[in-house]
């Protein structure tokens, strides 16, 4: 948008930090925070860390809860994610939070090789992640999965829902690795409960069963799509939903396998710009399984977003429910 | 602690020294002028100060040493020759296909090697970590971290550095290599750290600094910094002399990276054998 444009803009004070709660459903409030301490009371290796965004992450449940096991280390992200693969060399499993833009732009290397090349036993926490604030390319983690994709031996996370982080705590502490994972924070939506879901690492999920369109979808926009098929249901269009939580190491057989099935427009949609994340890495998956079909992507541009109020520029950048719907229905 | 006296030490980083340039002559060239340089730091730092079992390189007790400087690998495998961790033997795979002994430093090779460095200004950081952990296991380990004054631009050594004197790390032993070259010349005119002292000193950590190739002072300073009894981190600022014992190479200009043909070597450990008659 032009600077012209944006004057002329009606001055209105923006929803910036929202809720992507749809309508309809319930809310857990920090879920990742009252997972950790649940965990944390029978796991005396956990510790905390942030990086001056501890009440931003929903760490500081855990940091009132386990003052003596909390680190805060200011405004470093680079020594925190250092540290962290310190405090994993002593026996250690540090959860160390920051938002999601800090954690994979600033530290890549940190991260890289502190961490990663070490194989050391740290969960890193991405909160804020793609497209969940309207202020500017400095806060929205729009390609974060793309970065931490290309790092060997990190594993790679994006949940949908307050269900799934509350089960992934606990799935990644008892994984003896690095782990890279976005969250959601404050009131979390409840989405996956009525599908009698289970996160399991590096597994993909079938919730909805569909023969016209399959959505393979990461993060929240397992909860659009859910939505959407809801939406285009009363159209006659029957979509499945395949949710894919571990970005990395992929799931590449049942995401060929429900592909590969004939007939079905295959539609990837993530909150994340369209380089590098879940799209490019299912037709990466297709390409080496040798699976053939219509397939089209739903995920943010490839370019700095606009500041403004988060659902507005979810509708524009097309990772809306409604957006969603849209975009399937104009490809059939 | 066992302590080795001063000749024996002597005698030691000799042979560490030499250790060094029988690595550097596999290759042809390498980091040999730093490896000569740190070569008494690094026998002090192991075989007087710290507490280690080279039989049992994850003894828990032992003191923690971080090659910051993974380019120093030379310089590590030199001394963790000559302290027990590696047979003597191995020295001639430096560099090579499959070898544990690889150019720049990771854990996951070497014996005895605590972090992988390479990418610079990792040392510090993972050491804040690691005192943190081992503070909360009160264990009453040391961890040992070397970095060279080159190094000492990059950002996050300064991060460490504040949060080292703000967790009153006081198992943090710090050491700078300070031997005034890096990549692209001598360090005072690509990025001057100075005043070094003064700088460690506002953030807190207590600070010594002495001549890295006096092995009397090296012991001394090892020794303080243990022995120190206020709550901060501690460092050491080792001036030394790249190429030390080696005439040739403390003179020549250019030696951050030494390369020399395969006569040159035998003219080398003469002048290193040469060095220890003086």
């Amino acid at each position: 948008m032009s600077t012209a444009q944006k004057q002329k803009t009606t001055p209105a004070a923006p929803v910036i930090i929202a809720s992507s709660v749809d309508e309809g459903y319930p809310t857990t409030m920090a879920p990742f925070g009252n997972a950790l301490v649940a965990l944390a009371e029978e796991r005396p290796e956990i510790v905390g860390m942030s990086a001056d965004l501890a009440k931003y992450t929903d760490i500081h449940i855990f940091a009132q809860a386990f003052p003596d096991r909390f680190y805060q280390m200011g405004m470093s992200e680079q020594l925190m994610a250092t540290a962290a693969g310190g405090l994993s060399k002593e026996g250690f499993i540090p959860f160390a939070t920051t938002y999601a833009t800090f954690a994979a732009r600033r530290c890549y290397d940190f991260v890289s090789q502190a961490v990663a090349e070490q194989d050391a036993n740290v969960k890193l926490i991405g909160g804020l992640p793609g497209l969940t604030t309207g202020y500017g390319p400095s806060h929205q983690s729009t390609d974060d999965l793309a970065i931490f994709r290309a790092m060997p031996n990190l594993t790679v996370i994006d949940p949908c829902d307050a269900h799934e982080i509350e089960q992934l705590v606990p799935a990644i502490a008892n994984y003896n690795g690095p782990v890279y994972t976005r969250i959601l924070r404050g009131a979390v939506a409840r989405v996956l409960d009525e599908y009698d879901y289970r996160f399991e690492l590096g597994k993909a999920a079938l919730l909805r069963g569909g023969n016209d369109v399959l959505v393979i979808a990461t993060g929240f926009m397992t909860m659009r799509a859910l939505d959407a098929a809801k939406d285009l249901q009363k159209d006659g269009i029957d979509v499945a939903v395949l949710h894919v939580p571990t970005i990395k190491p992929l799931d590449e057989a049942t995401i060929a396998r429900e592909a590969a099935k004939s007939g079905r427009l295959v539609v990837v949609a993530e909150n994340h710009t369209v380089v590098g994340g879940l799209g490019e890495a299912v037709a990466g998956c297709l390409m080496r399984a040798d699976v053939s079909c219509s397939m089209r992507q739903i995920g943010l541009p490839d370019k700095f977003l606009d500041a403004g109020t988060l659902s507005v520029l979810q509708d524009r950048y097309g990772i809306s429910r409604q957006a969603v719907g849209n975009q399937i229905r104009g490809w059939l | 602690m066992d302590s080795l006296h001063n000749s024996q030490l002597a005698e030691r980083a000799h042979r560490v020294r030499h250790n060094a340039i029988v690595m550097a002559e596999v290759q042809g060239q390498g980091y040999l002028a730093q490896a000569l340089g740190v070569a008494d730091v690094l026998t002090v730092t192991y075989l007087h100060a710290m507490q280690c079992r080279p039989e049992d390189p994850e003894w828990e007790d032992r003191d923690r040493f971080l090659l910051s400087v993974g380019h120093y690998g030379i310089a590590h495998y030199a001394i963790l020759t000559e302290a027990g961790y590696l047979p003597e033997d191995e020295l001639v795979t430096y560099g090579c296909d499959d070898s544990r002994l690889p150019m720049s430093g990771m854990t996951s090779y070497t014996p005895g090697a605590e972090m992988s460095g390479g990418s610079i200004g990792l040392g510090l950081p993972m050491a804040v970590g690691m005192g943190l952990g081992l503070k909360r296991k009160q264990s009453d380990s040391f961890i040992y971290t070397l970095m060279g004054d080159g190094e000492l631009a990059e950002g996050p050594t300064w991060e460490a550095a504040n949060s080292a004197a703000h967790y009153k790390l006081d198992n943090i032993i710090a050491i700078v290599d300070f031997n005034g070259v890096q990549a692209d010349g001598p360090s005072r005119d690509i990025m001057s750290t100075e005043p070094i002292v003064d700088k460690f000193e506002a953030f807190g950590f207590y600070v010594q600094r002495v001549d890295g190739n006096d092995l009397p002072a090296l012991v001394e300073a090892f020794n303080n910094a243990r022995e120190h009894k206020e709550a901060r981190p501690r460092i050491i600022i080792c001036d030394t002399k790249m190429g030390k014992g080696v005439d040739s190479l403390e003179r020549r200009e250019k030696n951050h990276f030494i390369r020399l043909e395969g006569d040159d070597w035998p003219r080398v450990f003469e002048e290193l054998e040469s060095g220890r008659a003086k």
